[in-house]
């Protein structure tokens, strides 16, 4: 196996040098500043409309993989519980980002190639999630709602999910940062974002401009990263 | 000559075992409409399981048991049976996240539609119902908190009125006291007892305080050992008799064990 | 049904506080609203163009080249000898992924302690120090730098300095992966019952002693199964990664596309796959293990 040893790149030092010193200034200009902003947005927006999609594939998918909905004794239980997890597994299975590429590969540079390499995925990781959150639910409550006459449905929606609710807004909060991380990434393929535009300064070897959009960026992953820990703190008070 | 009404509970011949334990073996009781009747008896003489099975959560190995002259082998848990009977326990009944108000409403699930369930959680239905029932209780103030943020005396008095809310003809209720101080433990009882008794219900109640039993209960049963060992009327049960029943070494007198027709 | 005018007005005078995670509920509907508001209603973000015949009939069209329809050259995967090629670079995926799990292993199992709370303060029984304090701070900070670069970034950046290979890759995943696997078990000593070390402190225990009886064996098994966990998640990282590091399946991969040999991307997804179904299994089945040792 080769390892292709730890030989440093040659003009590597010189580069990174060139690239240390563009930091003073960056490149601050309203013109560009424009730009970055744009392109931020793009990367968010896309990541939340990424997000969302996952919850609306991974949450019906999840439910039906606890097996919450369904009666014991039904014989479309087994089968169809096994399936959806089959499902979502295949989903989680492949990256976002190859995803992304392939996709690209399919329909060009869109957005919405980032859009559906975000979901699929992440609906898989968000299906999995919610239905070990929501068998992992106390029984006794589930029992006196039964008692009290609930049908497995009424059970679910005033039962299970009400338990398990804290815990799933919380995953996907934490999910929906990860999102954002990988949007920014995506966009390094080609798809309007950060990283596109992070891309482009970096080929025009504009290290200012460099420098202004990994703020952008690092700013953004950490403020997200701040909100998240605090809904998630809220969420458990 | 009083007329003899139809007894709303009738269990005939009834045992249950699990694993290794028999929990009941060959049971048989009557219960009037409207009594109040108390199950005393040591831990592990099959009170709970005797108040599961009359609650349709469990099934008899051998027997029948009848409530409201309907067969309980052959209703499921649902919208019949929870018209027939309730149950409320020591604890860990109600939903902690939700509201209380959405908790006792919960006790229309068995009677509402799908749609009027999910709206009902946005907007609640049919608060007139819960809101009286809360009043009588004493905490219609907490009606919008959520559960958890109250005191084990008041979650109790909102799984009361989540039964009181369900309506079923029998209420059961296995240890509903059992870990609440004694003045607590007084109120519950008093307002279970007036309730359910001013609704015509009938309430059947496992409790060990020979104060409360006296006090609250017109009739009691005392299990040991999955059998019944006495059914008297409360006024005869002193807590000599009580005594007897939970001391692990004493077997009770003959003669308190009456005929069970 | 009695009627209580009261009950009513006291109901409705209630308010649910707003609490910060409901605020953030609301406003996230926002942002989500006016995201897919921006998506369907402006031109450029694609969404209109995704229901065109022109994008289906591409999309049909890679379809197809994926599984080498339509075309007179021999499809890779019914060449033996491709599947051998591509195994070979699916092997020093796994090698990759290996080694980055063993280099974030080591470096979190070093530092964990040190990142522990109650080990610098003293709460487990161990004397507070001001080193100790430092310590804690600069293993945190650490942490949180490295899992808040993303695993690309890393890449790109080790890339610079090292030459392309599977040690660059290797190194980018580990690094990254050391801070997740650190706070997280950093937090599972923090959260742990400090009887028994407190015990063995009284029973006349060292620092060091106590450590390794007291609060190491009780944290072991939780810091295996994140290790396991992580390593699930590096495997499909590692494919990822190699675009930029190249060594393994990532670079083939980017190449063959930019090549528009397809069916050679449709084995390389296959071996992907067989190497992410496999590591789930492993870790699933080594999880079991650390839960009974």
């Amino acid at each position: 196996m080769n390892w292709g040893g730890p030989i440093i790149h040659t003009g590597g030092g010189w580069s990174a040098i060139q690239f240390l010193t563009a930091l003073f200034p960056p490149d601050f200009s309203p013109d560009f500043l424009a730009i970055a902003f744009k392109a931020t947005w793009q990367t968010v927006t896309y990541a939340v409309a990424g997000i969302t999609l996952a919850v609306a594939i991974g949450l019906p998918l999840g439910i039906i993989a606890s097996g919450t909905i369904l009666k014991e004794s039904s014989p479309w239980r087994t089968p169809l519980i096994a399936s959806t997890r089959l499902l979502l597994g295949a989903l989680r299975a492949v990256h976002e980002l190859v995803w992304a590429v392939l996709l690209v590969a399919a329909i060009g540079l869109s957005p919405m190639a980032a859009i559906i390499a975000l979901a699929l995925p992440y609906a898989g990781i968000l299906g999995r999630i919610y239905a070990e959150l929501l068998q992992d639910v106390p029984q006794q409550p589930l029992q006196a709602l039964r008692a009290a006459g609930a049908s497995p449905l009424r059970v679910l929606l005033y039962g299970y999910l009400q338990m398990a609710l804290p815990d799933m807004l919380g995953y996907s909060f934490y999910r929906l940062e990860c999102g954002i991380r990988a949007a920014a990434i995506m966009s390094f393929v080609g798809i309007p974002g950060l990283g596109f535009q992070i891309q482009i300064s970096m080929h025009d070897l504009l290290f200012s401009q460099v420098w202004t959009l990994l703020m952008f960026l690092v700013a953004l992953i950490v403020l997200v990263d701040l909100w998240s820990t605090r809904v998630r703190r809220s969420l458990l008070a | 000559m009083s007329a003899i009404r139809e007894p709303i509970v009738v269990a005939e011949g009834i045992s249950k075992s699990y694993a290794h334990v028999t929990a009941l073996t060959s049971l048989s009781l009557r219960i009037q409409p409207g009594e109040r009747v108390a199950l005393a008896g040591p831990s592990g003489s099959g009170k709970t399981t005797l108040l599961y099975l009359l609650a349709g959560i469990l099934q008899p190995d051998e027997g029948q048991l009848y409530i409201d002259n309907r067969s309980l082998s052959h209703l499921q848990p649902g919208r019949e049976l929870s018209k027939l009977v309730g149950i409320i326990h020591q604890q860990y009944d109600l939903v902690p996240h939700l509201p209380v108000i959405h908790n006792v409403l919960a006790g229309r699930l068995g009677q509402w539609s799908l749609f009027r369930s999910l709206i009902s959680l946005v907007w609640p239905q049919e608060r007139q119902v819960a809101l009286s029932e809360l009043a009588k209780l004493g905490i219609a103030d907490k009606a919008q908190e959520r559960t958890s943020h109250l005191s084990g005396g008041e979650q109790q008095r909102v799984a009361i009125a989540r039964v009181m809310v369900q309506s079923p003809s029998v209420v059961l209720a296995d240890e509903p006291v059992a870990s609440l101080d004694p003045a607590r433990a007084e109120e519950i009882l008093r307002l279970l007892t007036e309730l359910t008794t001013s609704a015509g219900k009938t309430l059947i109640a496992s409790l060990h305080s020979p104060y409360l039993i006296h006090k609250y209960c017109s009739r009691v049963i005392g299990l040991r050992q999955g059998q019944i060992v006495f059914d008297l009327p409360a006024s005869d049960v002193t807590e000599a008799v009580l005594d007897c029943l939970y001391n692990l070494n004493e077997y009770p007198d003959e003669e308190l064990v009456p005929e069970v027709s | 049904m009695i009627r209580s005018p009261n009950a009513i007005r006291a109901y409705r005078q209630q308010r649910q506080p707003l609490t910060f995670a409901r605020a953030s509920f609301y406003a996230f509907f926002l942002i989500a609203a006016t995201s897919w508001g921006f998506i369907l209603l402006s031109g450029d973000s694609g969404l209109t163009d995704l229901f065109t015949t022109k994008t289906w009939g591409n999309a049909g069209r890679f379809l197809s080249a994926m599984l080498g329809l339509n075309s007179e050259l021999t499809p890779a995967y019914l060449q033996a000898s491709r599947w051998m090629d591509t195994g070979k670079l699916a092997y020093h995926t796994l090698a990759m992924s290996v080694l980055a799990i063993g280099i974030a292993g080591i470096g979190a199992f070093l530092t964990l302690l040190l990142a522990a709370r109650n080990v610098s303060n003293g709460d487990l029984g161990g004397a507070p120090s001001r080193a100790g304090t430092v310590a804690y701070h600069v293993t945190r900070a650490s942490y949180i730098f490295s899992r808040g670069v993303p695993e690309l970034v890393w890449a790109m950046i080790i890339v610079f300095f090292l030459s392309p290979g599977i040690l660059p890759g290797a190194l980018a995943l580990g690094f990254h992966n050391y801070g997740i696997v650190g706070r997280l078990t950093a937090e599972v000593v923090e959260n742990l019952d400090p009887a028994p070390a407190r015990a063995l402190r009284a029973a006349g225990a060292g620092n060091t002693k106590m450590l390794l009886y007291g609060i190491l064996p009780q944290a072991l098994p939780q810091f295996i199964t994140y290790l396991l966990y992580r390593w699930e998640v590096v495997i499909r990282t590692t494919v990822v990664v190699g675009f930029v590091s190249s060594g393994g399946l990532g670079r083939e991969f980017i190449l063959r596309l930019s090549w528009f040999h397809y069916t050679d991307v449709s084995v390389i997804i296959v071996w992907y796959l067989a190497l992410v179904i496999g590591v789930d299994l492993l870790s699933a089945w080594l999880r079991r293990l650390a839960r009974f040792e």
